[in-house]
């Protein structure tokens, strides 16, 4: 069966919840890098409108990398470095071993350089018998303990300090404390006869610039100046993507790379390097600098639709940092050698589509990183990208063709209620139900209504408005038209109430879980038939409403991605508005305070981020006399949309992980129930809290 | 904006915690502001800012500088000639070893590395973000900076611009005035890193103090 394939991943899962120590840690790591880089953004001159420009940058000098290259290298040659470009790993592998021949080089010291991870350099340079030795601390650590990266920016975040320090002693032979002070003044002078002796100095580097030939190395720990100064022979390997054309464009990466990886502006240290300078005067050593720019997949990458963003990427962690799933696993199950989010899709382009496939499951498709991303990559795309060619050559696992397929068993559902109410009650029918679809045994199913809404719409006895303020056309989507067809009815009172002419165009449900699970093809079919019938109604003069976020989501963000050339796509995307977004709009007045002296808590779903965060919902329960609280993390509840409902580690059990501290968040906040807009988001905190969850709107209806 | 004219400050002050005092004080300039600026960012990362009125100042805060680190050589990079030489004779009378470009690459690095304390000056710094850019064509200097657990850099008063983006013309010009090799490296405080836990330490390869001395004319 195609489910054996994750049999590593559900058990490294399983693994990585079992294990609370290591995710308390991590969590909180994680939490600190989200909560300094917002606080850091508080303070920055336009928050985040830098990413808008990296973005900007990082297309146009991809657009012209060619041109900028063959600059560059001239520029750097002028100034007297070498240049090579090698057009995969063991291509550069090979020259860096021939330039070490050359010089009888016995130590390598390295600055941290992910690419050469990439392209693994480190071990057969040390089969050839040199001495290779990381100076950057979380590098060197992992170095030690033969580990591969757990993040990009931390690379030993889920070592402890008491681990590091077990770590120094066992390297020096002398027991090391554990306090983080101790142990760097064990580090600093351990590192610094190598960084004195070192025959060549290696490198990576963060930007090339082509208009002076020059890159830039950045670090906090001045290992990277140590490095490029000391060793009479440098050399830097850097992928040709990070190439920009100016000073300026520079300037930009350098800032928005450390803002967003840790909330600094800039790193303690720069070095902007050209050429290859003398150490003092006299005959020595003749000193020289190599740089190899690398291509190892990147020319590929930029000729493929379905990944070529990715290449806007800075490498800063921020997308890792925000990720609800690798947040709990943590980079060596989340990563084959680029861990996270970003990780998949360029692990699919370097090291092959299969390796990305073994953790691209662990994207749950909340679309968090993409909203963090300083140089605004549709990261879930392209992982759902990779997802999508995995599938076409070997099918979809069950649990997610069963997800894909919700619609229909929610259509089902409502076809043969009550009866299927009974049996989704049912133990053994549970059983069954998670073994032959793979729907967790463990999740309470909203139940389904015999009388769905489009019908109780298509009855319904209140008239339109003879003379409408407005037309509105409502996108229902799955939960308020099979489970909740009341919550339906309501909206519609509330809009015919407040002089709006009400439709129900033709419609299926959003597709989004064709998106998650990469369906492209699907998705891009549903977005095309949603599309045409609401542009149908949009052209109509009608504005388009839907209660359901992950809808709102679809209609707006993710079919404009799947319909690039489709002006419909982009007027439906125009016309779309949140449910509370648009009765704020429409809404006549209102001088009672029904909800007075009620405490809420608001949830605010992953897919309401780039749309409101939630702000109108809370906004018109203030209104209604509420007092509402925002309690958030700051990542995803954990349910991901229907990912929650899949049984064991790849779904419900990985889910219960990411909520964990949201639950606590909310048993700790003194509310009498939690509100939301979101129907999947719902299960998950009303199993997750025990606390009662309501739709806002249903707060006003009568029992 | 001169220091002998505000009444009872001796003429030097090491911290910028009494900036606030001075504020609307006649014939300031804009340059003061960058100044400060500067300053409050530097030792939030923390690095520590002096004021000299003139090199005889500077020399005397870097000789005391010198003294606190217990320092028994210091290395020096390119720095102006009064200052050097005034610095030079402070050191002799303290019997503190200096070493001084150029440097011979056969003493090399181990020179500089013996050294407690490096002085080296910066080309101009960025108040924003409380960075200090240096220019060098010899790594011999560059590593003035990098080896000693002490760093001292020199900036004149009206070598500061204001934002990060401004220094990219000025980086522009620098390298296109040094046509071979040039290293220009930016220095926003002591070194540091977080790579246990996320916790930020100083001092761990780069310096663990550095100190600005800003020069005004005097």
């Amino acid at each position: 069966m195609s489910d054996e394939r994750y049999t590593k991943l559900t058990e490294d899962i399983q693994a990585a919840i079992a294990d609370p120590t290591r995710r308390e840690s991590l969590y909180g790591c994680m939490k600190r890098g989200r909560d300094q880089r917002a606080a850091a953004l508080e303070d920055w001159p336009g928050g985040g409108a830098f990413r808008a420009d990296v973005r900007a940058a990082k297309d146009r000098c991809l657009e012209q990398q060619d041109e900028l290259m063959q600059r560059f290298i001239a520029n750097a040659q002028e100034r007297g470095a070498n240049v090579f470009v090698a057009s995969d790993g063991p291509a550069a592998i090979e020259y860096v071993l021939n330039v070490a021949k050359k010089r009888e080089a016995k130590t390598v010291s390295k600055s941290k350089s992910l690419t050469t991870e990439e392209i693994q350099l480190n071990e057969p340079l040390e089969e050839a018998g040199l001495r290779v030795v990381e100076t950057d601390l979380g590098e060197l650590i992992i170095q030690l303990v033969h580990e591969r990266p757990y993040h990009l920016v931390f690379p030993s975040v889920h070592k402890t300090a008491k681990e590091v320090a077990e770590i120094f002693s066992k390297e020096t032979g002398n027991p090391v404390p554990n306090d983080i002070e101790s142990i760097m003044g064990v580090v600093r002078s351990y590192l610094r006869p190598i960084f004195l002796e070192s025959d060549i100095g290696l490198t990576g580097a963060n930007v090339g610039v082509a208009e002076t030939g020059a890159i830039a190395i950045e670090t906090n720990e001045g290992n990277a100046r140590l490095v490029s100064s000391i060793g009479d022979c440098h050399i830097c390997v850097m992928g040709m993507e990070k190439i920009v054309e100016t000073m300026d464009e520079a300037m930009l990466m350098i800032s928005a790379h450390p803002l967003s990886a840790t909330g600094q502006c800039p790193t303690t240290y720069v070095t902007w390097m050209a050429g290859r300078s003398p150490m003092g005067e006299g005959d020595g050593q003749e000193r020289e600098s190599h740089i190899i720019i690398l291509d190892n997949g990147r020319t590929a990458m930029r000729q493929d639709e379905g990944l070529k963003e990715a290449l806007r990427c800075i490498r800063c962690g921020a997308c890792m940092n925000i990720c609800p799933t690798y947040g709990v696993v943590g980079g060596h199950t989340f990563g084959h050698i680029y861990p996270g989010p970003i990780g998949i899709p360029w692990t699919a382009a370097v090291h092959g589509l299969d390796a990305a496939s073994t953790f691209s499951p662990l994207c749950i498709s909340c679309g968090l990183c993409k909203e963090i991303c300083p140089a605004e990559i549709d990261i879930p795309l392209t992982i759902s990208e990779v997802k999508h060619r995995h599938m076409k050559v070997h099918g979809a696992p069950k649990a997610d063709r069963t997800m894909m397929a919700a619609d229909r068993f929610a259509w089902l559902g409502s076809a043969t209620a009550p009866l299927s109410n009974w049996f989704l009650k049912n133990p053994l029918f549970r059983r069954i139900l998670e073994s032959v679809a793979g729907v967790d045994h463990r999740r309470t199913l909203p139940p389904f209504s015999r009388t769905t809404f489009t019908r109780r719409f298509a009855r319904r006895t209140v008239a339109q408005p003879a003379a409408p303020i407005r037309k509105v056309a409502l996108f229902i989507d799955v939960y308020a038209n099979y489970n909740a067809p009341e919550l339906g009815m309501a909206i519609v009172d509330y809009l015919l109430r407040d002089g709006c002419d009400v439709s129900v165009p033709k419609q299926t449900s959003s597709g989004y879980p064709y998106i998650a699970y990469g369906d492209l093809d699907k998705a891009e079919a549903v977005a095309r038939r949603n599309v045409a019938s609401m542009a149908a109604a949009a052209q109509a003069g009608r504005d388009i409403v839907s209660p359901e976020p992950t809808a709102v989501y679809a209609l707006k963000k993710s079919y404009p991605s799947l319909l690039p050339d489709s002006e419909d796509a982009r007027l439906v995307a125009e016309r779309t508005y949140e449910l509370f977004e648009y009765l704020l709009k429409v809404q006549n007045g209102n001088d009672t305070s029904p909800l007075k002296g009620r405490r809420f808590g608001f949830h605010c779903s992953c897919h309401q981020r780039p749309l409101g965060s939630g702000m109108a919902a809370m906004e018109w329960l203030r209104g209604q006399g509420a007092n509402v609280e925002l309690i958030e993390t700051g990542t995803c509840c954990g349910m991901g949309g229907t990912f929650g409902l899949k049984a064991g580690a790849l779904g419900y059990d990985l889910s219960q992980a990411v909520g964990q501290h949201l639950f606590e968040a909310f048993q700790e906040a003194d509310v009498e129930a939690i509100v939301t807009e979101s129907s999947v988001c719902a299960i998950q905190l009303s199993e997750g809290t025990g606390i009662p969850v309501i739709h806002p709107l249903m707060l006003l209806q009568s029992p | 904006m001169r220091a002998s004219s505000i009444p009872g400050s001796g003429g030097v002050w090491r911290h910028f915690k009494d900036w606030g005092n001075l504020r609307g004080h006649e014939g300031r300039d804009k340059a003061l502001d960058l100044v400060q600026q500067f300053s409050t960012r530097f030792e939030s990362l923390k690095g520590v800012v002096h004021t000299a009125s003139g090199d005889g100042d500077a020399v005397r805060i870097a000789l005391s500088i010198c003294a606190d680190a217990v320092a028994s050589a210091v290395a020096l990079s390119h720095v102006p000639k009064p200052f050097q030489a005034a610095f030079v004779e402070g050191c002799r009378d303290s019997g503190v070893a200096v070493v001084a470009p150029p440097y011979s690459n056969d003493t090399l690095p181990g020179a500089i590395d013996r050294a407690q304390v490096g002085v080296s000056m910066a080309h101009f710094a960025i108040a924003q973000t409380g960075t200090l850019v240096e220019v060098d064509v010899d790594d011999a200097c560059r590593i003035v900076s990098c080896l000693p657990r002490t760093h001292i850099c020199l900036v004149r008063n009206t070598d500061f611009v204001p934002e990060l983006y401004d220094a990219a013309p000025r980086l522009r010009s620098i390298f296109q005035e040094n046509e071979r090799n040039c290293v220009v490296s930016f220095i926003s405080g002591p070194s540091r890193t977080g790579d246990i836990e996320m916790k930020l330490t100083l001092g761990v390869h780069g310096p663990e103090q550095a100190h600005v001395i800003v020069v005004y004319d005097e």
